[in-house]
């Protein structure tokens, strides 16, 4: 296995990540997320685990049947009187992706196709949940539901065989499967959406709001190949839509400045249209590590992570 | 402008290829998947630009390569109604062939035959040339290869039909000379003729060049007119108070689907008629006409049997010449000494109708000049021969003559004349034991080849009790042996003549073979043979060849002239050198003569071919096939006078080579050019 190299623009200072190309190829994603997480752990130099229950909140006056090793001993020496301390009483959340396994996700121009980089991070991100002992679940979809994992602090290991059997097959649809996918998400939890969004920012955001509105911590990965994002591509061809099968002659020199700014426009609509609904939302270039998606998680998270 | 094979214009649809390669060529010739075409749909200007042709120059290049090859399949050729009569490759090389034989004379065959001469001379186009050829037994050219109708047409306008017979080989071959040496494109024949069953064997082996027609134009027509034809004559001698008379008979036929009536048959003797017959002949029937015995005063008599005039004057007249039979003159020199010596001789020799033999006896000493210049043979029968004699008879055979020496026990020749085919030893007597006898003959040669067949003569019976030793000479063959090996008649030829020695007697003193019935033809054959005795022909055919050297004009051997019927002289010698023959060509009495006023005259009867009035005629197309190779239908279709074939026209301009090179040439320059765009 090789290691990518020096860091990658954006990348936290002084960790080490591995090419997701590299990754695609280990195929075991426990493996991957475990060297994945572990790494961009260490490269934090912060404390491995997080959320631990000491945050104090408050003091309260001991009544009997306290359990007197809660008395605050020095504040009794202070005052001469008791009283019990009060902590943030955390508790485990739910966590699942919601991963875009749609024939459109099956592309790839830099040795890794868009749906393997979303499985790696999907591995990723539920291998650092895990340890932080959330509950995770997982649901792919295209048109449909195609799998669901409940949330569940014992799932990991069916998340990670679910993300195995991944195969795309049909059309993305994201109206229909967010919609039935809004009704079994009841309790409160973060939600990761990864998916190439081809639609329009209007209907993906109308889409994404029955999850939304049920009180759900939405982040958003907009996974594109590189040539979706700069239209590389040279020589004339008769570009063929994956999902639909329509060929199209294209002369990409002559389309690519027009392509980019259409590229350009729709993502900045989804921007500007999942920041105005408080949904944190990043595009990532398969090309380029996966660090940038996991600081973007933990960030959020801990934007999100506030004590009750 | 017309094309030979229009369906290829078909691949003009082929046209569009390069269209919509050029068209979506650059766009399609790979694929590229992508996730979604949302972005990309929203772009206008791809609608405009793949619809847009690139490279014109390159699109009319290929639109051109691929049009000029289309047409090159398609055969064109620029259409020429009147090609045949064009100038250029469809100039033609005529050769007329007219049947000039004597049936082209019955009814009016003669003038439809020169019509249809004129009639193709006259349809040839202004490049054409021409030629006429007269033929019957042979072909004359009456005018070679030219343009000029009028001459044409008067190379064969006053012909006549010639009393000659029809044999189309000659005249095939003389076209097939003149087609081979023309440079024009376009060989054809026309042979105008009635086309008898008698003038084609089918094995003649003419041949027209490759490529050449033969258009037969047949003259016939049913045979309706009556026509009698005097086939032969048979000639039948006697003798009548010492006078040779002859009796002719004469077969008629009539070989027509009309009957013979109310016609006649006479004989005439130098042109005056001695006998007329009433002549009746049916339809394919025939006749025999006896006449009256005449008397052969002398050599030479111009006799016809003539019938009629009728629709085929030729085969009307039969000449032949009558003459006393000559016999063949024998000099027996013989002593006299023994009695009955010559008494099988003289007798076997008297014997004898065609020829007739006249023997003269004389003794050794008593043979004059005058007696060996009148004989033809001389037979030595057992006589000691002095030195005198001997060189007497050896000029006689230089000079032609002939010898026979049976050499019995008192045959003797000087040593120093050298005449005779072997030498003579001593006798050998088989009186005792068994006799000797004749083993082995020379079936081949002329004296025994009579003998040949089985139960044609037995020499074998006859016994030998005593012969000669005889010793061949190099130069001699030997004619037939003794059992014991030892030669029994050995011949020699000196000069002009022939000699034989007989190593035994003709008498019963030696052999019973005088006693024996090869004896008498035995005897006949040696004197004919050794007098070099030729049956005189009555007469011959047209197109025969008469030798005058084997006729008794051989006597006025130098300034020979022939007289042919029409009254022409013909020399018979070449200027200082050998003699000519003489080829009958005409119908009557030819008279071959010397230059002296006095000298000998021999009269030859030239006769037409009797078969040649036999009108049936053969399918033309046999004649065609052997000449042309090809059937007759074929060869009359490409040889009918009508504007040239599409196929021939274009055969003949060959558009299709030049289109199809330009195509080729300018798909070199595509590839050029395309190479040239890719690489800016």
């Amino acid at each position: 296995m090789s290691v990518a190299a020096g860091h990658s623009q954006g990348a936290i200072p002084g960790a080490r990540f591995m090419d997701p190309s590299v990754l695609a190829r280990i195929g075991n994603l426990e493996l991957v997320s475990r060297a994945v997480v572990d790494g961009f752990i260490n490269g934090m130099h912060k404390a491995p685990y997080f959320g631990a229950s000491v945050d104090f909140a408050e003091h309260r006056g001991y009544v009997p049947g306290d359990d007197i090793r809660r008395v605050d001993w020095k504040l009794w020496a202070r005052t001469d009187r008791y009283y019990v301390k009060e902590y943030e009483a955390e508790s485990n959340s739910n966590f699942s992706v919601l991963l875009d396994v749609s024939k459109s996700m099956n592309y790839g121009t830099t040795g890794v196709t868009k749906l393997d980089y979303a499985r790696i991070l999907t591995a990723c991100l539920t291998n650092l949940v895990h340890h932080q002992r959330d509950r995770v679940g997982l649901v792919t979809f295209d048109d449909d539901v195609v799998n669901f994992v409940p949330s569940s602090a014992k799932h990991m290991e069916v998340v990670l065989h679910t993300l195995e059997k991944v195969n795309p097959g049909r059309p993305s649809n994201l109206k229909v499967p967010f919609q039935k996918m809004a009704e079994h998400f009841g309790r409160r939890g973060v939600l990761v959406i990864i998916s190439d969004f081809y639609d329009e920012p209007d209907a993906v955001l109308e889409a994404i709001s029955p999850l939304r509105f049920r009180g759900n911590d939405l982040i958003v990965f907009h996974v594109l190949d590189k040539s979706e994002l700069e239209f590389g591509f040279s020589d004339a061809s008769a570009f063929e839509d994956i999902e639909s099968g329509e060929q199209m002659p294209v002369v990409p020199d002559a389309f690519r400045k027009e392509y980019q700014s259409l590229v350009k426009a729709h993502l900045d609509a989804l921007q500007q249209r999942f920041s105005a609904n408080r949904i944190d939302y990043s595009v990532l270039d398969t090309s380029k590590p996966l660090d940038h998606a996991l600081y973007r998680y933990l960030s959020a998270r801990a934007r999100m992570m506030k004590i009750r | 402008m017309a094309f030979l094979a229009p369906l290829f214009f078909v691949g003009l649809a082929a046209l569009a290829i390069p269209v919509l390669i050029h068209l979506t060529q650059r766009e399609k010739k790979m694929v590229q998947q992508f996730p979604s075409l949302m972005f990309v749909r929203r772009i206008p200007y791809q609608t405009v630009r793949r619809r847009k042709i690139r490279d014109l120059a390159l699109l009319c290049v290929r639109l051109a390569a691929l049009l000029l090859i289309i047409g090159a399949f398609a055969r064109p050729f620029l259409w020429r109604p009147n090609a045949a009569t064009a100038i250029g490759p469809g100039a033609r090389e005529v050769v007329v062939l007219l049947d000039q034989s004597y049936s082209m004379a019955y009814g009016d065959r003669w003038d439809r035959a020169k019509a249809a001469a004129r009639d193709a001379i006259n349809r040839l186009g202004a490049s054409d040339r021409a030629s006429v050829v007269l033929f019957s037994s042979g072909a004359d050219i009456a005018l070679r290869s030219t343009a000029e109708k009028d001459r044409l047409i008067a190379s064969f306008d006053t012909a006549t039909p010639s009393p000659a017979a029809t044999r189309f080989g000659p005249a095939l071959k003389v076209a097939g000379s003149i087609l081979a040496e023309s440079p024009l494109p376009r060989k054809e024949a026309i042979l105008i003729s009635d086309f008898q069953r008698n003038g084609w064997r089918g094995e003649e082996g003419a041949r027209l060049p490759m490529g050449s027609t033969l258009t037969p134009v047949a003259i016939t027509g049913p045979a309706d007119k009556p026509n009698a034809t005097v086939t032969t004559v048979s000639l039948s001698r006697s003798t009548f108070s010492d006078q040779e008379r002859v009796t002719v008979t004469a077969s008629v036929a009539n070989r027509t689907i009309a009957p013979v009536n109310g016609d006649s048959l006479t004989l005439e003797i130098a042109g005056r008629p001695i006998q007329t017959e009433p002549l009746t002949i049916a339809p394919g029937g025939s006749a025999t006409i006896a006449f009256q015995p005449f008397t052969v005063p002398s050599r030479n008599m111009r006799v016809d049997v003539r019938a009629g005039n009728d629709a085929l004057p030729f085969d009307n007249v039969f000449n032949f010449v009558v003459a006393p039979s000559a016999p063949v003159r024998i000099l027996l020199v013989d002593t006299g000494a023994r009695t009955g010596a010559n008494l099988y001789l003289t007798r076997a020799l008297a014997i004898g109708d065609m020829p007739k033999f006249d023997v003269q006896n004389r003794q050794p000493n008593a043979v004059t000049d005058d007696d060996l210049r009148r004989s033809s043979v001389v037979l030595l029968n057992d006589v000691d021969v002095n030195a005198g004699l001997a060189r007497r008879l050896a000029r006689f055979v230089q000079d032609g003559g002939g010898l026979f020496l049976a050499a019995g026990p008192r045959a003797s020749w000087p040593q120093d004349t050298d005449l005779l085919p072997a030498s003579l030893s001593q006798p050998i007597d088989k009186s005792r034991g068994e006799s000797a006898r004749v083993g082995a003959l020379e079936y081949g040669h002329p004296v025994f080849e009579v003998f040949r067949a089985p139960r044609s003569g037995d020499f074998s019976t006859a016994r030998f009790y005593a012969y000669r030793s005889v010793q061949a000479a190099p130069n001699a063959q030997v004619l037939a042996r003794f059992d014991a090996g030892t030669p029994a008649l050995v011949e020699r030829k000196m000069g002009s003549g022939h000699v034989m020695l007989w190593a035994s007697t003709l008498d019963l003193s030696w052999s019973d073979l005088p006693l024996k019935p090869v004896f008498l033809p035995f005897l006949h054959r040696s004197m004919v043979h050794l007098a070099n005795y030729t049956e005189p022909m009555p007469w011959l055919t047209i197109g025969q060849v008469f030798d005058p050297d084997a006729t008794s004009a051989k006597a006025q051997a130098t300034g020979r002239l022939a007289l042919t019927p029409s009254g022409k002289r013909l020399p018979l010698e070449d200027e200082g050198s050998s003699a000519q023959v003489l080829e009958l060509s005409e119908q009557g009495f030819y008279e071959i003569r010397g230059q002296k006023a006095n000298s000998d005259v021999t009269v030859v009867a030239s006769n037409v071919d009797p078969g040649e009035s036999d009108l049936t005629a053969l399918d033309p197309a046999e004649v065609v096939a052997a000449a042309t190779g090809t059937t007759g239908q074929n060869a009359q279709q490409a040889a009918a006078d009508v504007p040239l074939t599409p196929e021939a026209q274009e055969r003949s301009q060959r558009l299709w080579w030049y289109l199809l090179a330009t195509g080729i040439l300018l798909l070199g320059v595509d590839t050029l050019f395309s190479n040239w765009l890719s690489k800016t």
